[in-house]
């Protein structure tokens, strides 16, 4: 059984403006599911629908099968949840605020909170308003884990923090999938930390889901070929490859994304149109985004030659 | 043994886990019986998903690098010489023919880059020597 399901999600903010337009996806247990996208794309409204604090209009989500609107205490025991723009009660200290949280569930884990309270080193007697956005976060991931959910949701957990803190906030949560057998559902635009931590990969556009692949399979199926521009060689003649899911041009030359490894681009684009000059490489996820999600149709093809 | 990964290098990380263990067996620095870490410490010691390394040490026991024994844990188990050759000059190819490449655009012939190959491995011997 998956962890969570989206089937067919909708949810428009204004009439006739969809923000979700149809999105299915799942994850597996112990599974790590990064979910990408532009800003305003979707993923925060997703994962609100997960957590039960926004309703989709039409389709259904269920987590742990259950509906996290109608069963929303179980379902929110069961989970850990950190946002980038969660807000701490600010004149509470923090061992207030880990009281509150400890209160709240059932399976809280007093030496795990004990462990995290330390490692963090943050003074159990401070005031949240004192403390650094990279403390204050790791505070929320603290009342987010000691209970060992089944499913942590981060929704842009490392946004505004420093590297160190974010790689700190990473080995939390591995340490966490280790221990508990948590699966992590998280939105970021750090591609490297994606790289690092997810199994899978979802990549939302315009509503919709344009790539749910796992990682390696993305990294071992996908090239990028860079093409110097010309009278026989334009991005419509490149679309009508097989294997071409994206053109871009850029003053003078073409990026595009095959699902195809780079030989065989290289082969498709040689037999094709006997092109000579091109590069075809293999794609970190970070081109990816930025070819497959950073603006449509051809681009101004001004600027220096 | 340290493991070390670039999250977005041009291989995807298990590929790149697979590949420093069988270079380690071929060099000498793994031998059969060698015991590795488990996957939840490498996955904590390199923080990536455990899955990563359970592919990794998956696709390593399928092909018979290693071998994983109930409860003791995970331990080398080809030889050096079991590493299979062929494969590992495979992979140098897509090695040299990048240097190749790049010699061939800065317009190094390559009687140069064969002395350079030769100076190179020089190198690595005296340091090896050295350690």
């Amino acid at each position: 059984m998956k962890i969570a399901q989206f089937q067919d999600i909708h949810r428009a903010y204004k009439k006739g403006v969809d923000v979700l337009a149809g999105v299915s996806f799942g994850v597996g247990p112990g599974e790590i599911v990064a979910l990408l996208g532009r800003n305003g794309a979707g993923k925060t409204t997703l994962i609100r629908i997960a957590m039960g604090m926004m309703e989709a209009q039409t389709g259904s989500v269920r987590v742990f099968g259950l509906d996290p609107r109608k069963d929303a205490v179980e379902v929110k025991r069961r989970v850990g949840y950190v946002s980038e723009d969660q807000i701490l009660p600010p004149f509470l200290k923090v061992s207030q605020v880990v009281e509150l949280h400890r209160g709240l569930f059932p399976t809280w884990d007093d030496d795990l909170a004990r462990r995290l309270g330390a490692r963090f080193a943050i003074d159990p007697e401070a005031k949240i308003k004192t403390l650094s956005k990279g403390q204050a976060r790791q505070v929320a991931l603290l009342c987010a884990v000691a209970h060992r959910p089944e499913l942590l949701i981060l929704d842009e957990p490392a946004g505004g923090l420093d590297p160190a803190a974010r790689r700190e906030f990473l080995e939390t949560s591995i340490r966490l999938l280790n221990e508990s057998g948590t699966s992590i559902l998280f939105s970021s635009h750090y591609m490297s930390d994606v790289e690092r931590m997810a199994d899978r990969v979802v990549m939302l556009e315009g509503g919709r889901v344009l790539i749910d692949s796992a990682l390696d399979d993305l990294r071992e199926s996908y090239s990028l070929a860079l093409i110097t521009a010309g009278p026989e060689v334009t991005r419509e003649r490149l679309l009508g490859l097989a294997g071409c899911l994206a053109v871009r041009q850029r003053a003078g030359s073409l990026h595009a994304i095959f699902q195809l490894d780079p030989e065989e681009a290289r082969e498709v684009l040689d037999s094709a149109l006997g092109i000579g000059d091109m590069r075809t490489t293999s794609i970190a996820l970070e081109e990816m985004f930025i070819e497959l999600l950073g603006g449509h149709g051809v681009e101004a093809t001004g600027g220096p030659p | 043994m340290q493991l070390h990964i670039v999250p977005g290098g041009e291989l995807p990380i298990y590929r790149q886990i697979m590949h420093q263990i069988t270079d380690a067996i071929a060099g000498g620095r793994l031998s059969r019986g060698d015991k590795l870490p488990s996957q939840r410490d490498l996955a904590e010691q390199l923080v990536i998903s455990p899955l990563t390394v359970k592919k990794a040490y998956d696709e390593l026991e399928r092909e018979g690098v290693i071998e994983t024994r109930r409860g003791r844990g995970t331990f080398i188990d080809a030889a050096a010489e079991a590493v299979d050759p062929a494969r590992q000059r495979r992979r140098l190819r897509g090695d040299v023919r990048r240097l190749l490449i790049q010699a061939h655009l800065a317009g190094v012939p390559l009687a140069d880059v064969r002395r350079l190959l030769s100076e190179v491995a020089k190198e690595i011997q005296a340091e090896r020597r050295g350690v």
